[in-house]
């Protein structure tokens, strides 16, 4: 009734795979609702809102410190609560700077990359995982290998190229750079791995191709890691802070962190409320795209009874 | 695995073809520059301003436009401390603006590069500038740009913790002077520290090279550094007995400073203009009162430190004339001027010192002698790189954990093996 | 008993693949790569070459107008490297934060996400971001409070000690107590990455086999370790490699708290890396980064090794 397999990939990473068990041959009844309703315990939540509360200080720091005024901010040691709560960071940020474009800039490029990342490194990570062809190795070896390679150096070597196709300060400049990153390669291939061959298979002999296998079968499956791989990927690219500022030469494409760094930072006083502010608005939508991604963090449908 | 080998056999062949290519022994480093045209400036020029601070250029650009009708200025701010990675970014990638703004310390090692214009001498004039900080932009004999706004460095105090003790600056007052200053504020006004100084760190050598230059140290002598001199020696002890006998502290977090200047804490420390609006700011109302500014003191010489930021052109530049007329329009007095006003920043220009507010108040004329008798760093290409070990033998100096001989001497070694590069 | 056996097969169904088939699979394998390594290729590698190269010559920022015209050195900025002191410091510096950090953010991020995935069933979304958010909050703010913690003799760190009768040291300013300072900040900063990867990879573990087990009478710590963490094992594996990675060129925690110092005991390698870019040494930048880039190298196929194949 039940098989399990190991498989040796070529990586040499093996996953026991199991399918569920049934439930019916088992002596005891088990209904519906029972299964998978772990209790929750009760020192874990304790454990957990401990460490919670450790981890969101800055957070909250942050939070309130944009509702301060700048003179406020730069006491030693740092009160917590604003003495003289303000709006005026908030004012500042959104009528003196121009906002809307820096904001647009900063959502475009994320996205673009973001989406980019997630189809092109899950189809080379599915390849990578689930399909033999010659070169795979190497392949993967030189993706992993970039990977390693502290960025600092290839730096001012990607500006001179960027430059020389013509694309500084363009939004291709922003963008390109970036839509093939080998760590989303890497995440979605040891993924892959750990999905059943037998889906794969058993789609072949029922005449799928092999694109209609990757897209409907085996990317659904994939939802955790997409989810994963695009809130890692947006944060990343929404936060980049030094390729933006050096291939941008005006500031109508300039993202939102350039913008901060220019107006909250002077060469001796900087306007930490400013900044607070500012970080705060950055802060935003990363949360909003990871409170919507993040539901996905849930078991796929179909890890359970495969034939 | 395989494929690393691979890849780096390639990639050393590739090298080795290369070789056809090599360095060419030695260029030209004496520059002429060449003159600007007549007239009216025309055509568009892009500017790059840096931090803050260059937010307000595009106010003055505007009058500059309305001054010369057929040129545009467009101003691209650019954030101070990312500034340096561009600025060599774009060298790098052939990408430079007509024109930008330049911290001082930066521009010997961005005139290395070969990507500068040497400045016109029929329209800009180098005797309108303080000294100090026309030497930021001569490297080699040849300048290459123009001071925009300066800074220096001068004593802040508390004056009512001074009167209490009894003690008062003046200025030509000696090293003995200031010690005595800084104890009496400690043993008779009540303050915890006397002094607030830098222990070493990053650009902690702005602090101690004043009172080397007080001394006449010279920091390079022909193509070598000197930094095991006997008046280096004298200064570096000197600032480290503030450490040792307790009248500075060593652990001062950023902020802490302001903090503890305010409440009385410390009675002094070293710092450049813009610390009169961070205290205004933080101090609030009725603080004005209880501190003040005092210069340097003086034994062979009353030096201090300049720093600032100076314009400078691409040689790249398509614009070059209708730049260098920008320049110089940044330097006439009404300019200077209003940079002042908009920013708060010293105008680099002798001239504007003359009237106005920068001649009537007392902490500002304090700022402007001082600028009088003020020295850079050598214009050498690899000072920043140099600083490092001077600052990590100002650290171990004041920590206690090195004598000056010692430390000085192991910092020499260090900047000779790193050169003056160019 | 249980029906999950676990047995060894050739690894390949038993069926021949036919040859069309196989084709047709060869050719899906190059299509699905096409679009990331044409990309790839010219952004990535192409950079990279020309960097590795540059590390064979005496390339300074003042050649960046010529970049042709420069000496080619052969390996005398690698052999450099090994007799620069401040290189050595950096290079034990690193490895220090490493063997210390990536283990520790491990530890912690697993034993959340364990805790997030079955320990808890209700708010998981909550402490989900919560334990997300100090990965994106701004660096500024996490500086100012970590700094606050740290503080001599006001830092809420010293003041809990103090209640327990220990002395603190000044932590950011100590040799000793740097380093650990700013390990302890690292895990505390990246553990929220590690939870959510972790997370994914959790959510392959059906739950159907730790029913089965703890039907069979496997308590918590048995099931964990013998069902739960073997199949985390290609996601254990990713989560240890790239935090290796990312440590290995660890950057913005010396560069925001300490400056490397004091004294460089907090100097990493891609600190030090950054200062020579920064002092216009290109060339020995680059070899810098791809002695790095070995010893990464070197450690990624050790952890392949434990992590990954099996049998």
């Amino acid at each position: 009734m039940t098989t399990s397999t190991r498989h040796e990939t070529t990586a040499g990473a093996a996953i026991p795979l199991v399918a569920a068990p049934e439930p019916t041959s088992r002596p005891r009844r088990r209904r519906s609702a029972d299964i998978g309703e772990p209790r929750g315990i009760p020192w874990v939540y304790a454990v957990l809102i401990g460490g919670l509360v450790l981890l969101v200080g800055p957070f909250l720091w942050m939070l309130l410190g944009s509702f301060r005024p700048n003179r406020e901010l730069k006491e030693v040691p740092p009160a917590w609560l604003p003495e003289h709560p303000t709006l005026d960071n908030y004012r500042t940020l959104f009528t003196e700077l121009d906002f809307p474009t820096f904001f647009l800039n900063s959502v475009v490029v994320a996205v673009a990359i973001t989406v980019g990342n997630l189809i092109f490194c899950s189809m080379l990570g599915y390849a990578l995982a689930k399909l033999h062809f010659p070169g795979k190795r190497m392949i993967f070896g030189l993706v992993l290998g970039t990977l390693m390679v502290p960025g600092v150096v290839t730096f001012v070597p990607l500006f001179v190229l960027v430059s020389n196709l013509g694309m500084v300060n363009t939004f291709p400049g922003l963008i390109f750079p970036f839509l093939a990153g080998p760590f989303g390669v890497f995440l979605m291939r040891q993924f892959f791995q750990s999905l059943p061959d037998e889906l794969i298979h058993a789609a072949r002999v029922d005449g799928a191709g092999e694109f209609r296998i990757f897209w409907s079968i085996m990317l659904p499956l994939c939802r955790p890691a997409l989810a994963t791989l695009g809130i890692l990927t947006f944060l990343a690219s929404w936060n980049n802070f030094l390729w933006p500022l050096v291939v941008a030469q005006s500031e109508e494409k300039y993202t939102l962190p350039v913008a901060l760094a220019i107006y909250a930072i002077g060469e001796n006083n900087s306007d930490y409320g400013l900044l607070m502010a500012g970080s705060v608005a950055i802060i935003v939508p990363v949360l909003i795209v990871f409170l919507v991604l993040q539901k996905h963090f849930v078991r796929g449908i179909a890890m359970t009874g495969i034939k | 695995m395989r494929s690393f080998k691979r890849a780096g056999a390639v990639a050393l062949v590739a090298g080795l073809a290369l070789t056809g290519c090599g360095r060419d022994s030695g260029s030209d480093n004496a520059e002429e520059a060449k003159a600007v045209s007549e007239g009216k400036a025309k055509g568009d020029i892009t500017v790059w301003a840096l931090g803050a601070e260059g937010e307000k250029l595009g106010e003055i650009a505007k009058d500059f436009e309305k001054e010369n009708p057929d040129a545009k200025v467009k101003v691209t701010v650019i954030p101070f401390d990312a500034a340096h990675d561009k600025i060599a970014t774009a060298i790098a990638g052939g990408q430079t603006p007509d024109m930008t703004l330049l911290g001082t310390t930066w521009l010997p090692e961005f005139s290395a590069t070969g990507a500068l214009d040497p400045t016109p001498t029929d329209v800009i004039d180098e005797d309108a500038f303080f000294e100090g900080s026309w030497s930021t932009t001569v490297v080699d004999g040849t300048s290459f740009g123009a001071p925009w706004y300066t800074e220096t460095r001068q004593i802040y105090y508390r004056k009512d913790l001074a009167e209490k003790a009894g003690v008062t600056p003046e200025a030509g007052w000696s090293w003995d002077d200031l010690k005595a200053f800084t104890t009496g504020m400690q043993e008779k006004a009540g303050a915890k520290w006397g002094i607030s100084l830098q222990p070493g760190g990053q650009g902690s050598w702005q602090t101690v090279m004043p009172f080397a230059w007080q001394k006449n140290a010279e920091l390079v002598d022909g193509d070598k550094f000197t930094f095991n001199t006997d008046p280096m020696k004298e200064a570096l002890d000197f600032y480290a007995s503030f450490f040792k006998d307790k009248v500075s502290p060593t652990d001062l977090t950023p902020g802490a400073l302001e903090t503890g200047f305010i409440n009385g804490e410390i009675g002094s420390f070293v710092s450049g203009p813009w610390h009169m609006g961070i205290l205004r700011e933080q101090g609030g109302a009725g603080f004005e009162s209880k501190w003040a500014v005092a210069p340097m003191p003086k034994e062979d010489a009353g030096t201090s430190f300049t720093g600032g930021s100076d314009w400078v052109v691409f040689k790249d530049s398509k614009n070059r004339d209708t730049a260098w007329k920008f320049v110089d329009f940044l330097s006439q007095d009404a300019q200077q001027q209003k940079l002042y006003e908009l920013v708060g920043s010293l105008p680099a220009v002798k001239s504007t010192w003359e009237s106005g507010e920068l001649s009537t108040d007392p902490l500002l004329k304090s700022f402007g002698e001082q600028l009088k008798d003020a020295k850079s760093a050598p214009a050498v290409a690899t000072w920043e790189q140099v600083a490092a070990p001077l600052d990590d033998a100002i650290e171990q100096v004041s920590l206690g954990k090195a004598d000056s001989e010692t430390a000085l001497a192991d910092a020499e070694k260090k900047a000779n093996a790193i050169g003056l590069g160019g | 008993m249980a029906t999950v056996a676990a047995t060894s097969t050739a690894g390949r169904s038993s069926r021949r693949r036919p040859d069309r088939g196989r084709r047709r699979e060869v050719l899906a394998g190059y299509l699905f790569s096409l679009p990331f390594l044409a990309l790839f290729l010219v952004f990535t590698i192409g950079p990279v070459l020309a960097s590795f190269l540059m590390s064979f010559t005496d390339l300074r920022s003042a050649d960046v107008r010529s970049p042709l015209a420069v000496g080619f050195i052969g390996i005398d900025n690698y052999t450099k490297l090994f007799s620069d002191e401040s290189f050595r410091k950096a290079a034990f510096n690193t490895a220090y934060f490493v063997v210390i950090g990536v283990p520790l953010t491990m530890m912690l991020a697993l034993a959340v996400a364990v805790a997030l995935d079955t320990g808890i069933t209700r708010f998981r979304a909550f402490f989900r971001v919560g334990y997300y958010l100090p990965v994106v909050t701004s660096i500024v703010a996490v500086a100012v409070v970590w700094r606050f913690l740290l503080q001599p003799d006001s830092g809420l760190v010293n003041t809990l000690l103090g209640y327990v009768g220990i002395d603190g040291p000044s932590w950011l300013r100590s040799t000793t107590w740097a380093m650990p300072s700013l390990i302890a900040m690292s895990a505390w900063r990246n553990m929220g990455s590690l939870v959510i990867i972790f997370l994914a990879g959790l959510q392959v573990v059906p739950k159907e086999m730790h029913e089965a087990a703890a039907i069979d009478g496997a308590g918590a710590w048995a099931r964990f370790r013998h069902i739960t963490l073997p199949m985390l094992r290609p996601t254990l594996l990713f989560g240890g490699v790239v935090t290796m990675i990312g440590y290995l060129q660890f950057f913005e925690e010396p560069f925001v708290m300490t400056r490397g110092g004091p004294l460089d005991s907090t100097l990493s390698t891609a600190y030090y890396t950054y200062n020579q870019f920064g002092f216009g040494n290109y060339s020995y930048a680059a070899a810098m980064a791809y002695v790095l880039f070995v010893v990464i190298a070197l450690v990624t196929a050790l952890q392949f090794k434990w992590l990954g194949s099996k049998e």
